[in-house]
């Protein structure tokens, strides 16, 4: 059904100009992989656990990222389709810079205003942070939060140094009565969580190899109201303050790809450049290339730049069976000729692409309403990762908040550890897709042991006492 | 000054203690491990059953009231009463289902008909433990316990057969049976629309629990 090559070169020269990833997918017999979505089909009274209680929410950081998480949260809290309408309330932001906490509080009118992150920590209506500040600055913040009794949910990477990574998770760990979660956000993708089991289960063969790539066009650079302002705004762009690109955008795919793996790299060659040349003290290269050695000779090639945005960020993942590509939280699988029938085929749909027949793999498939359409209009998801990301941090912060407030109210003299075997019978804590402290601890060995291969242009061993406490 | 003579005071408190030791009452608090809480119900489709661990509360027993189960009967009874006084709280959230595939489906449609963001636990008050001899030594002794059942926030007047044993390190152990009808309490029964159809929850359910509880020193 694969019929990539018996397409007239020039149909696929003139497509591939023109036309949108998802439709060359399609051409090539690409087979969609989508996880039912919740939201849309809209035709059941049932949730899948039950709502969480609401949450209180102070927001660390306003910066670019930091007003996308409050967009994000006043979607969640605005969201009619979902039962946890309102759940996330935003009682606090924090910035240093005045404009940028003027800013947001024109947005959140109710939430009150600070421009020191200790003393939000110190409001007592504030139950979970989020910290969305440079790198660098991560450490100090987490460690206060958590010793402050808040949840936490801590951008990626985590840090900047190994120590300061490793000193945060030894923090979220011992922080037992608290929810940490680390902003790998497509940990809590529902096409990734749809998409884990399918690939574990071999539906792909062996794996070969996997190739990731994140393209933009963009300088990375932010003009300020002064030099000072300037400065703080382009931390990204030094050595000191940043993990370079492989860190603050690749460690995204890096620990999506080490989850699909299952495991850590052994070792890590990188290559960077500097292509475009400005005059703005940049350090971070532009382009950098990593090639991460997992077990059982499964390599990672990894290529981001922010020169150039052709075919923008997508991965792919190869076994000797198939080919399994994720773009924009789309899924296709391509068959090789030599692959077994897995079974599932059974439960897909057939559609029609271009003259060929492509099967689609949909969760939840006997709801038509989410079939219709064409495989490139279709979307199966409304929200950005970070919703989702969000979602799953303020509803685990919620119930772990109730759980332990209901076995405080029931059992006045029980210690930590009766409430830590308490905490485990609740399937709703555990069935909630988020990444832990020790992902986050993973992914930021790996990002920033990838970041100096790339700078240095050189193969670096990873140590296993790295992503251990 | 005058002092009070201390040949006086000895002989008082001498006297006296038997008495304040016959008015003490011996109370019980809930422990946090060892409590179970099993849910049984039925449906069109299947039998089902939800499980919790949570059962806070106390029990406080009247003066010289005795749990010895070598006896044939609790020490300190007025007439077939057992002096006694309980309430007991089981947060609803904490109440889980044990089916298979997608639990959370359960539970999230057992939270709504229970209304538990108003009403977050089921509490149950004694009014009155009546014994139910006669007793075999060494077995728990048998009881009845009456008193109010608030679920959903409506109250009932039930009385539940339950077992009380002592244990090691002053510790006890209450095992019972609820029967409830769920319409009695103002519940409808569930009746999700799946795929496979409308699933109709029968109106009557068990609850059936053991609760630790320990001694208060």
């Amino acid at each position: 059904m694969n019929n990539k090559n018996e397409l007239p070169e020039s149909n696929r020269r003139d497509f591939l100009k023109n036309a949108s990833l998802a439709t060359m997918m399609a051409m090539v017999g690409g087979v969609e992989l989508r996880a039912d979505d919740k939201a849309k089909s809209g035709d059941s009274e049932l949730t899948k656990i039950p709502p969480a209680p609401p949450i209180n929410i102070g927001v660390i950081g306003l910066g670019e990222w930091g007003r996308e998480i409050l967009i994000q949260l006043g979607k969640l809290n605005a969201d009619p389709t979902r039962e946890k309408k309102d759940n996330a309330p935003v009682v606090a932001i924090c910035d240093n810079y005045p404009a940028a906490l003027r800013r947001a509080g024109k947005e959140i009118p109710n939430a009150q205003k600070y421009d020191d992150y200790k003393a939000l920590l110190a409001d007592a209506k504030v139950q979970a942070v989020i910290i969305a500040t440079p790198t660098g600055t991560h450490k100090e913040i987490a460690l206060a939060a958590l010793a402050a009794g808040k949840h936490v949910y801590c951008e990626a990477p985590l840090a900047n140094t190994i120590e300061d990574a490793k000193a945060i998770a030894k923090a979220a760990r011992d922080a037992v009565k608290q929810i940490f979660q680390p902003g790998l956000q497509q940990r809590s993708h529902p096409q990734v969580e749809f998409l884990l089991p399918f690939i574990r289960s071999g539906a792909l063969g062996k794996y070969v190899m996997v190739r990731a790539q994140w393209h933009a066009n963009s300088t990375w650079y932010q003009t300020g109201s002064s030099q000072e302002r300037e400065d703080a705004l382009n931390w990204r762009l030094r050595n000191a303050t940043s993990t370079g690109l492989l860190g603050e955008e690749g460690i995204h795919q890096i620990d999506t790809v080490s989850n699909f793996l299952r495991g850590r790299p052994l070792a890590v060659t990188g290559f960077s450049s500097t292509i475009r040349l400005y005059n703005d003290h940049r350090e971070v290269p532009d382009t950098v290339q990593a090639v991460f050695e997992f077990p059982h000779g499964v390599n990672l090639l990894h290529d981001l730049t922010i020169c150039n945005s052709f075919e923008k960020t997508y991965e792919v993942y190869l076994g000797d069976e198939a080919a399994m590509m994720m773009r924009d939280f789309k899924a296709w699988l391509f068959k090789e000729a030599n692959a077994h029938e897995g079974g599932w085929e059974v439960y897909a749909r057939h559609d029609r692409f271009y003259n060929e027949t492509g099967i689609a793999l949909v969760a939840g498939a006997s709801k038509q309403t989410t079939l219709a359409g064409s495989m490139e209009s279709f979307n199966p998801y409304e929200h950005e990762p970070l919703y989702y990301a969000l979602d799953a941090f303020t509803d685990k912060a919620g119930r772990q908040t109730r759980e332990i407030k209901d076995f405080y109210d029931t059992y006045p003299d029980g210690t930590v550890a009766d409430l830590l075997d308490q905490l485990k019978t609740d399937p709703a804590l555990k069935s909630t897709a988020a990444a832990t402290w020790q992902d986050g601890l993973d992914a930021t060995v790996m990002a920033i042991i990838a970041n100096q291969a790339a700078i240095k242009k050189q193969k670096i061993v990873f140590e296993k006492e790295w992503f251990e406490l | 000054m005058n002092k009070f003579p201390f040949s006086i005071a000895a002989a008082l408190a001498f006297w006296l203690a038997p008495i304040v030791h016959a008015e003490a009452q011996t109370r019980y608090n809930t422990q946090p491990r060892g409590n179970s809480i099993r849910v049984d119900g039925t449906s069109t489709a299947h039998d089902w059953e939800m499980e919790g661990g949570f059962i806070g509360g106390y029990i406080e027993f009247g003066a010289g009231v005795n749990l010895d189960k070598t006896q044939a009967a609790p020490a300190g009874l007025q007439g077939d009463k057992i002096p006694a006084k309980a309430h007991v709280i089981i947060p609803v959230s904490t109440i889980h289902s044990k089916a298979e595939h997608m639990p959370g489906v359960m539970d999230d449609l057992m939270q709504k008909s229970m209304k538990a963001g108003d009403f977050p636990r089921i509490e149950f008050t004694l009014t009155e433990m009546t014994f139910k001899g006669p007793h075999a030594a060494g077995k728990p002794f048998d009881a009845d316990a009456a008193g109010e059942l608030v679920i959903a926030g409506v109250t009932n007047k039930v009385i539940l057969p339950i077992n009380l044993e002592t244990l090691d390190e002053g510790k006890i152990k209450v095992s019972g049976t609820a029967p409830v009808k769920m319409t009695a309490y103002g519940i409808s029964p569930p009746a999700p629309v799946l795929a496979i159809g409308t699933l109709r929850c029968g109106d009557d359910v068990k609850i059936l629990f053991d609760w630790i509880l320990k001694e208060k020193k």
